[in-house]
Formats: C-alpha cells, sequence, structure tokens
C-alpha cells in the first residue's frame, strides 16, 4: 500500500545528502603545527577523501607568532564553526592558543570563555586573508 | 503561490512525515545560505586579491620590459640571448588544492631552490644591468604563478556560487512553501474531520436519549 509518491521521496533523500555534502571537506584528523612543518608537504586528508594543502609561508608566520612548546598543541587546519542561529562564528580553542593567534591577526583582544571563542562575520575577512590555508569554515 | 505536494491519503501519519520533513528542509536552508554568503564573501575578497596583483603584475612587466630594453641597448640583444641562455636557473612550482567551504580549488607554491653555481657567463658580456633584468623577469613569472591560482579559484567559486544560489532559491521559494501549504491543508482536513465526528456525535446521543424516552 504506496503511502509516499517516488518524487517525495527523492525529495527527502535530496535533503539528506545535501545535509551530508555541505561538511564533506572537512579534515579527518587534523595535525600539529609541528607536525606540519617538519613535512616536505604539508597537508591533511579531508572526509571526502581530497586532499587539503597548507601554504608553507603561513605555517612558518604562525610558528613566528606562537612559542616553540605551543607549536604542538596548535592543530590545524584552525576550524571556524558557522553557526545559522547567531551572527558570528566560533572557534573551539582548548589551550588558547588559536585565540591568541587570532587576536594578534585581528589586532584586537578577545573573549576567551568555554574553550571558544566568538568571532564576528566583519571581523573574517582579516582573519582569512592571512590564513587562507590554515583555517575551514564547517557549517553547524 | 505554492503548490500542495501529492500526497496519497490525508493520514495523521502522512502529516508527521510532512513535518518532519518540513523541519529538515529548514535546517538545511539556513545552512545553504549560510555557505553561499560565506562563499560570496570569499569571492569578493579574491576579485580584489586579484585586481591588486594584476596592477603589480602590470607594473613589473613594464619596468621588466624598460630594463630589458635597456640591457639590450647596453649590450646588445645577440649578448643578451647567450647570457639568458647561459644562465642556470631552475623555477619549480609546487601545486595542490585546498579546500575553501566545499569547494576545491588550485594552490601553487614557489619551491625555493638554490642554484647549483653552474651560471655560464662571460664577464665582460655581464652587468648589474643583466642582473636586474634578470631579477624583475622573475618577479613578473612569481605573480604571473599567483595570478594563475587566482583566476582558476575565482571560476570555480563562481560555478559553485551559481550552483548553491539555486538551491537556496528552490528550498526557499519552491519547498518549503509547499510543505508548508500541504501542512495547512492536511490540519485544515482533520479539523474539518473532527468537527463531523463531533456533529455526528451529538446527533446519535440524541436519538438515543429521544428512544429511551420513548421507551419510558
Amino acid at each position: 500500500m504506496p503511502t509516499d509518491n517516488d518524487p517525495d521521496k527523492a525529495l527527502e533523500g535530496y535533503l539528506i545528502d545535501e545535509l551530508k555534502s555541505v561538511n564533506a571537506h572537512v579534515p579527518r584528523k587534523r595535525r600539529s603545527l609541528n607536525e606540519l612543518l617538519a613535512m616536505n608537504d604539508p597537508h591533511v586528508l579531508c572526509s571526502d577523501g581530497t586532499e587539503h594543502h597548507f601554504r608553507k609561508k603561513e605555517l612558518a608566520y604562525l610558528s613566528e607568532i606562537i612559542e616553540q612548546d605551543e607549536s604542538d598543541l596548535l592543530l590545524l587546519p584552525i576550524i571556524l564553526e558557522v553557526r545559522s542561529e547567531h551572527g558570528d562564528i566560533t572557534i573551539q580553542s582548548r589551550h588558547g592558543i588559536e585565540a591568541k593567534v587570532i587576536s594578534k591577526i585581528i589586532g584586537m583582544p578577545l573573549l576567551f570563555r568555554d574553550n571558544s571563542v566568538k568571532v564576528f562575520r566583519s571581523q573574517i575577512n582579516a582573519l582569512r586573508s592571512v590564513l587562507k590555508t590554515t583555517s575551514q569554515y564547517v557549517f553547524i | 503561490m505554492a503548490t500542495k505536494i501529492q500526497i496519497a491519503r490525508p493520514t495523521k501519519i502522512e502529516l508527521a512525515r510532512l513535518k518532519r520533513r518540513h523541519k529538515l528542509a529548514l535546517r538545511i536552508q539556513k545552512i545553504v545560505k549560510d555557505r553561499l554568503s560565506i562563499l560570496v564573501m570569499e569571492f569578493i575578497q579574491m576579485i580584489k586579491e586579484s585586481a591588486r596583483l594584476r596592477s603589480r603584475l602590470y607594473t613589473e612587466m613594464a619596468e621588466a620590459h624598460t630594463s630589458f630594453s635597456m640591457t639590450a641597448g647596453y649590450h646588445g640583444y645577440e649578448t643578451l640571448k647567450k647570457e639568458l641562455i647561459g644562465r642556470d636557473y631552475a623555477f619549480k612550482v609546487h601545486a595542490g588544492t585546498r579546500n575553501v567551504a566545499g569547494v576545491k580549488i588550485p594552490l601553487f607554491e614557489r619551491v625555493e631552490e638554490v642554484s647549483a653555481g653552474k651560471d655560464i657567463h662571460n664577464p665582460l658580456d655581464h652587468s648589474s644591468h643583466m642582473e636586474h633584468t634578470q631579477a624583475l623577469s622573475q618577479r613578473c613569472l612569481e605573480t604571473l604563478v599567483e595570478l594563475a591560482e587566482l583566476q582558476r579559484s575565482l571560476e570555480l567559486l563562481g560555478i559553485e556560487i551559481n550552483k548553491v544560489k539555486r538551491i537556496n532559491n528552490a528550498l526557499e521559494y519552491v519547498v518549503i512553501p509547499g510543505l508548508d501549504v500541504t501542512i495547512k491543508y492536511l490540519n485544515m482536513k482533520f479539523e474539518e474531520r473532527d468537527r463531523e465526528e463531533a456533529a455526528r456525535l451529538k446527533r446519535v446521543k440524541l436519538l438515543i436519549e429521544q428512544r429511551e424516552a420513548y421507551a419510558y
């Protein structure tokens, strides 16, 4: 006994696929700055099987602005969480190193609370112009 | 005017399914809209950078051309050609890909290589003009590589933006309004059914009461 039409089933299937594919570019496992600096071809593997490469200049810049012992704790790429409900972007920062890096690049102090930092959309341009390959968006 | 989605039978299960689908569609539409705004922001930033790079390239090429002409005038074309062939210069570019909000775009990075010191040139034919021309040509080449990366990235981002815009519009103006209309239609149907049921029950109750009254 049919209770659903084929076009509707296709629509539901499409909606679920769209939700899966919108964050397919997120890396499976992030690497620390030290690990990436040691690599000849610094990259990470994404969930969809593609590779995301980093610019060596950006990695060198990051190693200049943080301490030597913090290089192992800074995981790259820095994930910028875009939430639909709020107008800002959240960055998870367990040890506060990401907060330090972003604060340095934007040139203003940031509020570090609950292991996360909030950045406004107007500040994202300044951040992305410096961290082109070492930051990535995730849509939640 | 949003069109009602065709449903086999107006049942409560169908209504529950539609409400779930509506919630999912709304959630996805918000995410797609965010993604579109991020893609457009990246696109605009790349356009500004591309314009800046082009301007820099034109300046550098003009300088290189002037220097080239001066060197050719000083040494002669044949000497200049000989010097350029004799120079051992490797220009290597590392090509990879990077991801911007789900769009795979190229990444070109110049690989710095130390010359093996096998430059063959006649010191009498060589001068600072030559060195200056070579340095300017190298800079032009580097800028060209950066510009090539940006140009291809802009094309890919543009294609993705068009796709995402169509998806967003389809969800916002066709799918979600269609679901809204169908849910409203089903709710109205159920209310009508409940009203009819209530009216029928009242009549039956009245009939029973009348029958009992006659019995006594």
